[in-house]
């Protein structure tokens, strides 16, 4: 049996970006939760199914989605659960859940506040505890190793990386370029810039979903894939999680006229394209990309709530939202969405 | 079938000491509860669907979905019924300051609807601590009070009220309790 | 949604430290052994589903991102579900919908925890002074519990002897206490009043793993299989105005999903064997309220009188349970886990005989998260 393809993004919100958030994670999650809702709408009591995305080493404090289970007003008892990854699994998991056919609907909340912590610091512990941990080598140091491989091979050079960081944060390559670096080859505008934030995408069926929204974005396919952990075992200048991934959920199938990639270094953004097969064609990332704001677990899912925006606001036919996690690019979650 | 996976060798253990450093940011909404403890008022929201009413507030009634703010604030009294409790034996983890026996209760305060778990009780022989027993605040002097301890959960901001004893009144009927063990 | 089968359980020998072997051994030990089970190979998997208790408890965030090679996940999914106590459970229920909604048609789930590498009750408390750790947080309700149902106060000790024995019939358990007595338990300190030290799960290294496959895939298998019934979760708001934490409305919805989508009307006859989430010894008798086996006040008769014995009406934890081993992230995998040992017929020397439906469940946090369900020995 193949997977369904009537199930739709019909609502979608993110809470304003910020960085230095004062109020509690659950407050900073209202905004998104009520909005994405009215977008599609819903109430609370209407959901069948929620799934929350967090991290308890992003809040220090364990069961940090304990508390932000308070944005659902969780009475009567609902049907919900959590993952301790990016958003966009929470998202897998909803929409793996609406195939059973008894609810037609489903949301999915995310929330992260880096303000509060080093993540430099604490993206270390995501790393083999007895190998790599103790190494201490951080996200930044990961990345460059793969940037720098990608230089090594000759696929990319600094000036390609400047003129993504360009194209996204607005400014000049050249003078970019003329900056120290953080971490060789990868100079601030290469690295993301941190935010605290929340999102909400809210899901539905077949008619159900033409009734909640007039263009629903359908996810036409969808799938997530890992590579090995140690990047001293990969080749570092492709990604072929990010390209099973891709295929198995049918990027091929037809052009992407917007791909909204989490690539939250600018070289990511040259391994991703290659590796999905996207063309010149593709607008990547026009909202931009985890590049401009990184609230790391509401990462992916805001990048396939804007590519599902563009579907149900912008009159787009078919793109893309991409979520990573892991070290260089180790797993890769790919959603593609149609509009009809 | 395999058995149980043996090697010749032991893996052997190695101590990591990991230290992470976060910003403990306390919310408005928790200040300005903190602030009002300093005062020596106990303040709560209360909800303008339902009407029930939070101490310590949230900014929000998690029950309908409502934002709450100052202008919802009441004050609650700073006598209470203990709703439930335990006598804790303190576990000697890394960093623990505990070493004695303590009493923690549930308490609903005068005018809450929510109870407070993690309340310390003293002033009265742990044995004879009962459920509907009724407890007033006992609260540090004004110049004891400051911002101490931290944290996101509430409650544990403020050293403005040092614990609770009996308060001598008659114990509350098991109805008006049973409720609220949490 | 497609008929779904666990053909495969594995599990670690559960200890309060397995020096023997690291994080990923753990997790081999139990996949390797659920693989075996399912007459597979590590190439036969399409997804694999991992549940895990807090990441501070041993300090590695994200720890499907670094067990993604020992799981044999390069080029496959891989994910993570954290409910707290009833990730167990619930990462079982994620994984059998993979397959249910047939999307998937393989899927290896697994639950871990590696206690000795952490410190628990530092890691509950954030890393800070005064945690108490989860039986200070739930033995008010226990208390309140008693109270209500004026409990005699040997029954907690009763189900906690019970507990221990049954463990002993069961290879892979933690604690092994062939001469624990209800006097002992009654004369053993306190440690979060009035629950005592012998009442209390331990801490313990472990992993539970399963396989669960398509109809057309266990159709093929070997050995009987256990068929899945019905799934069900539930969460709700850990305190507010008008809970009730000693019989949450959570595990009562949780359970009555469960049981309708199994066609139980009456679960004290319906039910053959049942597994249940018991960290402190009180909880069986209030699940047993809880999930329908009794009425209110009732379920403690029901240890009293020996329903819940190995040999009883309604056989509870026959495993050891929770109390008898408790790798948290595991902890509730393995309720499911020997749900469907039971119906297969391959629990060895705890089998119950002629068990033909056994339930599983599991619960989390401020007793808020709630996850179930029902396998049978015949397709639904």
């Amino acid at each position: 049996m193949l997977p369904m393809t009537d199930i739709a993004i019909v609502g979608y919100a993110q809470s304003p970006p910020t960085f230095g958030v004062q109020e509690t994670e659950t407050q900073m999650l209202f905004p998104a939760v009520n909005e994405a809702l009215a977008r599609a709408n819903l109430t609370r009591a209407d959901i069948g199914f929620m799934c929350s995305a967090s991290c308890d080493y992003l809040s220090g404090a364990p069961f940090a989605f304990v508390q932000t289970l308070e944005v659902t007003g969780a009475w009567p008892p609902i049907s919900e659960s959590h993952v301790e990854m990016d958003g966009a699994w929470a998202l897998y998991e909803a929409w793996v859940r609406l195939h059973h056919g008894d609810i037609d609907t489903a949301m999915v909340f995310a929330s992260g506040i880096t303000s509060r912590c080093d993540w430099r610091e604490v993206s270390a512990l995501q790393l083999d505890p007895y190998y790599l941990m103790p190494l201490w080598v951080d996200d930044i140091s990961l990345a460059a190793l793969q940037a720098n491989a990608l230089i090594e091979s000759r696929k990319a050079t600094e000036r390609n990386f400047a003129e993504i960081a360009a194209r996204i944060r607005g400014g000049d390559a050249d003078e970019f370029l003329k900056e120290p670096y953080v971490v060789e080859p990868l100079r601030a505008h290469d690295t993301p810039t941190m935010s605290d934030g929340g999102a909400a995408i809210v899901l539905a069926v077949g008619d159900r979903a033409r009734e909640l929204c007039e263009r629903p974005a359908w996810i036409a396919g969808i799938d997530h894939r890992s590579e090995a952990h140690y990047p001293g075992v990969r080749d570092l200048t492709i990604s072929d999680a990010a390209r099973i991934a891709g295929q198995q959920s049918g990027v091929g199938k037809g052009p992407i006229e917007v791909a909204e990639l989490a690539a939250q270094f600018s070289h990511e953004e040259l391994v991703l394209r290659e590796a999905l097969g996207l063309t010149d064609g593709t607008v990547v990332s026009p909202s931009g990309g985890a590049l401009a704001a990184n609230p790391v677990i509401a990462t992916g899912l805001v990048r396939i709530g804007e590519a599902a925006n563009q579907i149900i606001d912008g009159g787009r036919k078919r793109t893309l939202g991409h979520a990573s996690a892991g070290p260089c690019l180790q797993q890769n979650l790919v959603c593609v969405l149609e509009g009809e | 079938m395999s058995e149980e996976t043996k090697t010749d060798e032991h893996v052997a253990f190695m101590s990591q000491m990991v230290n992470l450093d976060y910003k403990i940011v306390t919310s408005p909404v928790h200040r300005h509860f903190d602030e009002q403890m300093r005062e020596g008022r106990i303040v709560g929201h209360k909800c303008p669907s339902c009407g029930l009413v939070y101490v310590p507030p949230k900014g929000f009634c998690p029950r309908c979905s409502v934002i709450t703010n100052e202008d919802h604030e009441v004050e609650v009294k700073d006598t209470a019924t203990v709703t439930s409790f335990t006598v804790v034996t303190p576990i000697q983890y890394q960093g623990q300051k505990e070493r004695d026996e303590y009493v923690l209760a549930n308490l609903l305060l005068d005018g809450a609807d929510s109870s407070i778990g993690q309340q310390r009780i003293e002033g009265i022989p742990h044995d004879e601590v009962r459920m509907g027993m009724r407890v007033k605040a006992i609260w540090a002097t004004p110049d004891e009070r400051t911002e101490e301890g931290g944290g996101m959960r509430g409650w544990g901001l403020t050293s403005a009220v040092k614990h609770w004893e009996p308060s001598g009144e008659p114990d509350a009927p098991r109805e008006q309790y049973q409720e609220h063990v949490l | 949604m497609q008929r779904t089968a666990v053909i495969g359980c594995g599990q670690t020998h559960h200890k309060k430290v397995r020096d023997d072997l690291s994080m990923a051994g753990l997790l081999r030990e139990a996949a390797v052994r659920a693989l075996e089970d399912a007459e597979m190979d590590w190439s036969d998997i399409d997804a694999v589903v991992i549940g895990k208790a807090p990441d501070p408890f041993e300090g590695v965030m994200m720890p499907e991102v670094y067990l993604a090679d020992a799981l044999g996940c390069a080029g496959k999914p891989i994910m993570r579900v954290h409910t707290a106590g009833s990730v167990g459970g619930s990462t079982a229920v994620v994984a059998t919908h993979l397959v249910s909604s047939g999307v998937r048609e393989r899927v290896l789930t697994i639950g871990f925890e590696k206690q000795s590498e952490g410190d628990t009750t530092w890691g509950l408390g954030g890393g800070r002074s005064g945690s108490v750790g989860a039986g200070g947080y739930f033995a008010p309700h226990m208390r309140a519990y008693i109270d209500r149902a004026n409990a005699p106060d040997y029954i907690g000790p009763a189900v906690a002897v019970k507990d221990r024995l049954n463990a002993l019939k069961n290879p892979y358990a933690h604690l092994k206490l062939p001469d624990i007595t209800i006097e002992q338990v009654l004369d053993s300190p306190y440690v979060w009043e009035p629950v005592r030290r012998l009442e209390s799960c331990p801490t313990s290294d472990g992993a539970a793993a399963m396989v669960l496959a398509s109809e057309k895939v266990a159709d093929a298998s070997s050995k009987p299989v256990a068929w899945v019934h019905g799934t069900a979760i539930r969460s709700e708001l850990g305190q507010f105005p008008g809970r009730d934490p000693v019989s949450p409305q959570g595990g009562k919805d949780c359970a009555a999903d469960v049981y309708a989508q199994a066609g139980i009307t009456n679960p004290i006859e319906d039910v053959d064997v049942l597994e249940c989430y018991v960290p402190f010894s009180w909880y069986e008798p209030m699940w047993l309220e809880n999930l329908g086996f009794a009425g209110v006040g009732e379920g403690w008769k029901l240890v009293e009188n020996g329903t819940t014995n190995f040999g009883g009406k309604l056989p509870t934890n026959v495993s050891g349970g929770v109390l008898s081993s408790n790798p948290i992230g595991a902890s509730g995998m393995l309720r499911f886990l020997e749900a469907a040992l039971q119906v297969r017929g391959l629990a060895g020397e705890h089998q119950v005989d002629g068990a033909k439906t056994a339930v599983g469940h599991a619960y989390g946090g401020a007793a808020q998260f709630f996850a179930m369900w029902v396998v049978r020995d015949e397709k639904p």
